[in-house]
């Protein structure tokens, strides 16, 4: 379906194709705590949003998953970022420090 | 995704289930773990955790739906929901349901109509290996005749014995019948004759006792048995199985009920239902053999192919017999016969038509064409309704799209908001399939009734069969499409953000509904101008001056016993009854004629004129008594008419002609004294005033035209000859209420001569309604549909304009704050749909002329480019427009700018 990338507002799937990224393969309690601790707390991921953006985000292409087991011996599912997604980074990373960075410089002058 | 990974997912649907309840647990147990590891009571730490994720089912739901096709439960769901929002919007739900069934009602009942009346098989055994036969015929009754007669029937039987077995069926005609447990009462049946081999051939199969053979077939007048239709037999004797062995008052004999025929088999004329047949044998003896056996065409001939041989062999081998036979008959014709008549009769071709669903009967001849027509009209409106439906929904989708936005952005997936509101349109459109089939079931059988006269009804089988249901469900599959897909496509692209915001998303509703609503337009003009058309051309038909008034003129038909027999005995017993019924009160007028004008009968004949090539064009002929032309009201321009001296039998030469008749051949309306021959037939010329086969006829006197049997043809050249002995007494009422007078005369005119019975009563004026019945049914039934596309045009406008005030109530309160004046308001809102008018209506006239050109023959006097047709739907249109668009525009002007800024 065309213009799918409409229907992921927000910083989520920014957030998340960033962790994934810099940390390598991770589950989706694995981003959520990564995303968390980075922001100092200050950023609480919504579980309740979470997988559907994952879900999403792996059908638009940008990120691929696959079953692993965990340290703990448990079946967890590991989500890593695609070229499409590194691609859909650098997009979404440019507009984004372009929008702040504006924001930033109203707050600085006004 | 590609559609096998989500078949595959469908069908390992708990495997993938687990795997994403694998996935949560995990992620709920290592959240619960860092809680308790920080200090948190583990039952508090699952409190949170669960608060936090909300219901764990919903999480699961969310995320399958992206991905997921668990489609079928998804469907359930959606269709609760649409049960519900359907019901939340009861008027408008019922509104759209309501149109769309009687459009889809009116639709499976032309489809039922023409599909019982033209397509469907005849209920016999292997139908597609039956044939007919059938010549092209000329004036005045183009394009083909399937009627034959016995002689020729019989050379042709043993001709194709090694092709085909042929066997001759008569027209259905209604005939009078006295059975016994009635008390003498005269009964309708529809009998035909038909021949000894016919159910054989057929494979029809007895439901009681025995069907006719060929032995029952053989000596003309010696087989006086009958089988009797299923139907008629439970109808009239109740299923009552001792009717086998009882004899009945038939056709002047005693006939005896042999056998009853299987359920399901009504004949094989489409339209009609027989009740009983019986042997051709039984027809009148004068058919069968010479010398006036080939005079009487009475019967079609059927036949069934023997295997392996095609249409185009049997027509071969059939043609040399045919023309072989006309070439015998041709050498009867006089000498001074027209030379173009002869060669056309010599080279008419034979033809072998398919009888698998029946001969083109007489019912289809007229009403092929009006059914069409009714169809496409019903489609049209088919269309109206589903664009309005499709308006509503697009309406209402607008006023959901927050809820539709908010949906998409907390992850639905688009192909599931298609889903939904597919789901709906697809309830929308069952309920309304349904409800349409119970419309069709009373609209099918109404408009059969209009197909024929009370007197001779028509009868389709209209019984629910599969054809008509998957034509339903064809309609409703494809009205949910129509209606349901722009709504669907549009609700899915809703741009998230703005309509989040209260701006925007609001344009893309616009420019879906334009097209649409131009496009409702359209059909309905093209509807109404096709309607206005036929309608126009009935009204003239109706005000057609027939040449004769036809007001308070009854008729009624005698049965003359044995006075008949005697020309002498009946001509003066036909005089005296005039002179009584001349006398009675409350009588205005009385006169005989052989038949009524505008029953169907018709008597033409070739005339010979000294000084002028024989011509074979026929004029026509009516034997009329004397005082006819008065009764009738009919204007003498010159001349007289007939007195009782004209009837006398030394008086055979005396005739009337009229206006139309003198010029066609005199070129002069004073031909009074003039005289011309027509040719007479063998048993005439032994009169000792014919001369060379023509009896001398001088004309008395000249009328005005007069229409004979058909009122959109001009009056035909006409004689009127003296009527010696009795036909249809004509008599004419003095009160306006002429058939008050009816039981009267039934009373007495058997006490005044009492040979004389009255066995029908009609009037003239129904005579002539009924032969433009397949024009009333077309005006009537496309004018009302007319109205029903307008309302539903109108109730589209409306509605679209309704929601347009509603969407720029924030603009308009904005224009009115800064001093716009009402009536400037009510322009702008009446701008947005002038081009869509305009547009509709281009294309509306477009379709309409297109159409018109297939509804042309059906017109009398109206032509498709008169300014009167084409002013009259489009100015009805606009009215209808303007009256729909004023409540919206009057709310637009009341406007309240503080509320209106307030809002939102």
């Amino acid at each position: 379906m065309m213009k799918r990338h409409d229907s992921l507002q927000g910083a989520l799937p920014l957030l998340v194709l960033k962790i994934l990224l810099r940390r390598g393969p991770l589950h989706g309690y694995g981003i959520t705590l990564h995303i968390e601790t980075m922001s100092d707390e200050v950023l609480r991921v919504e579980e309740g949003s979470l997988y559907p953006a994952l879900h999403r985000m792996e059908e638009a292409g940008w990120i691929k998953a696959r079953w692993a087991v965990s340290e703990h011996k448990r079946r967890v599912r590991m989500y890593e970022v695609t070229a499409a997604g590194r691609r859909q980074l650098e997009a979404e990373e440019g507009r984004w420090h372009a929008v702040t960075g504006a924001v930033a410089h109203v707050l600085k002058h006004a | 995704m590609s559609w096998l990974s989500r078949l595959a997912n469908v069908l390992r649907a708990s495997k993938v289930e687990r795997d994403l309840d694998d996935e949560l647990r995990f992620h709920i147990e290592a959240r619960i773990d860092a809680l308790v590891a920080k200090g948190v009571a583990r039952q508090a730490a699952e409190a949170q955790v669960a608060r936090q994720f909300g219901s764990r089912l919903r999480l699961r739901e969310a995320s399958r739906d992206v991905k997921i096709v668990a489609w079928l439960e998804s469907l359930l769901k959606d269709v609760r929901f649409g049960l519900r929002v359907l019901r939340k919007d009861l008027v408008l739900t019922a509104a759209a349901v309501a149109s769309l069934a009687l459009a889809i009602g009116a639709c499976i009942a032309a489809f039922s109509l023409i599909d019982a009346l033209m397509l469907r098989p005849l209920p016999v055994s292997a139908p597609d290996r039956l044939v007919y036969l059938a010549y092209p015929t000329y004036e005045p009754d183009p394009p083909e005749g399937d009627w034959f007669n016995y002689p020729l029937f019989q050379r042709m039987r043993e001709a194709g014995r090694q092709h085909v077995d042929l066997f001759g069926i008569s027209s259905p005609n209604l005939r009078t019948a006295v059975f016994r447990d009635s008390g003498g009462q005269d009964e309708q049946v529809r009998a035909q004759f038909v021949s000894g081999n016919t159910f054989q051939q057929l494979g029809i199969a007895p439901a009681l006792g025995r069907l006719l053979t060929p032995s029952d077939d053989v000596t003309p007048g010696a087989h006086a048995v009958a089988v009797l239709s299923h139907a008629f037999w439970m109808r009239r004797f109740g299923g009552d199985p001792s009717v086998i062995g009882r004899r009945f008052a038939f056709y002047d004999g005693q006939f005896e009920i042999i056998g009853v025929a299987r359920a399901g088999f009504t004949g094989t004329e489409p339209g009609r239902s027989t009740d009983l047949w019986v042997p051709t044998m039984m027809w009148r003896a004068a058919a069968f053999g010479p010398p006036d056996g080939a005079d009487w065409s009475w019967f079609r001939i059927f036949g069934r192919l023997k295997p392996g041989v095609r249409a185009e062999q049997l027509q071969a081998v059939l043609q040399a017999t045919f023309t072989t036979f006309r070439q015998e008959w041709a050498r009867t014709y006089r000498p001074d016969a027209p030379r173009d008549r002869i060669e056309r009769y010599l080279e008419t071709p034979l033809r072998v038509h398919s009888a698998a669903n029946g001969p083109w009967s007489q019912l289809r001849r007229t009403f092929e064409r009006p059914l069409w027509i009714l169809a496409i009209v019903v489609a049209l409106v088919l269309l109206i309704a589903s664009s309005n439906v499709a308006n509503l929904l697009i309406a209402r989708a607008a006023a959901r799209e927050r809820e539709m936005s908010l949906r998409l952005s907390i992850g639905a997936g688009r192909g599931r908001l298609i889903q939904q509101v597919l789901v709906e349109s697809a309830l929308l459109a069952s309920v309304a399939c349904v409800l349409g089939l119970l419309i069709a079931a009373v609209v099918g059988p109404a408009i059969v009734n209009m197909l024929a006269p009370s007197t001779d009804p028509a009868y389709l089988d209209l019984r629910l069969n599969w054809r008509v249901l998957a034509f339903a469900g064809g309609i409703g599959l494809m009205t949910t499409v129509l209606f349901g897909l722009a709504p669907a496509l549009r609700a899915s692209s809703v741009a998230t953000m703005g309509v989040l915001k209260g701006t925007g998303g609001r344009v893309s509703a616009r420019l879906t509904l334009r097209p649409l609503l131009a496009l409702q337009v359209g059909f309905s003009l093209v509807v109404l101008f096709v309607a206005s058309l036929l309608l126009l051309s009935f009204l003239r038909l109706t005000r057609v001056h027939p040449g004769f008034s036809q007001d308070r003129v009854l008729l009624l038909s005698l049965d003359t016993g044995v006075i008949d027999d005697d020309e002498g005995k009946a001509r003066v017993a036909a005089l005296q009854l005039l002179d009584r019924v001349q006398q009675m009160p409350g009588v205005d007028g009385a006169a005989l004629s052989e038949w009524a004008l505008f029953e169907g009968a018709w008597w033409a004949s070739e005339v010979r004129i000294s000084g002028r090539e024989p011509e074979a064009f026929a004029p026509s002929f009516l034997a009329i008594s004397p005082g006819y032309l008065e009764t009738m009201r009919m204007r003498l321009l010159e001349g007289r008419t007939f007195t009782v001296r004209d009837t006398e039998p030394d008086q055979p030469t005396t005739v009337i002609v009229n206006d139309a008749f003198a010029r066609r051949f005199f070129n002069t309306t004073h031909v009074v004294g003039r005289s011309f021959g027509r040719p007479v037939g063998r048993r005439a010329a032994t009169s000792p005033v014919v001369r060379d086969g023509l009896l001398p006829q001088e004309i008395v006197g000249v009328v005005a035209d007069a229409k004979y049997g058909d009122l959109r043809e001009p009056a035909p050249p006409t004689v009127y000859v003296p009527l010696r002995g009795f036909g249809t007494l004509h008599v004419r009422a003095a009160s306006d209420d002429p058939l008050t007078l009816a039981p009267i005369l039934q009373r007495e005119i058997p006490r005044e001569l009492p040979a004389l019975r009255v066995t029908n009563v009609t009037l003239q004026s129904t005579l002539i309604a009924n032969s433009i019945l397949s024009e009333r049914l077309l005006a009537l039934l496309s004018g009302f549909f007319a109205i029903v596309g307008l309302l539903l045009a109108a109730i589209g406008l409306y509605g679209v304009l309704s929601y347009g005030v509603v969407q720029r109530t924030r603009e308009i309160g904005i224009r009115v704050a800064l001093g716009a004046q009402p009536g400037v308001i009510v322009r702008t809102v009446l701008a947005h749909i002038s081009g869509v008018m305009v547009a509709g209506i281009v294309a509306g006239l477009g379709g309409g002329l297109f159409l018109a050109r297939f509804v042309k023959t059906m017109l009398y006097e109206v032509q498709p480019l008169d300014a009167l047709s084409l002013a009259l739907p489009v100015c009805g249109l606009i009215v209808v427009a303007v009256l729909a668009a004023v409540p919206p525009a009057r709310r637009a002007a009341r406007v309240d700018p503080v509320v209106a800024l307030r809002y939102e």
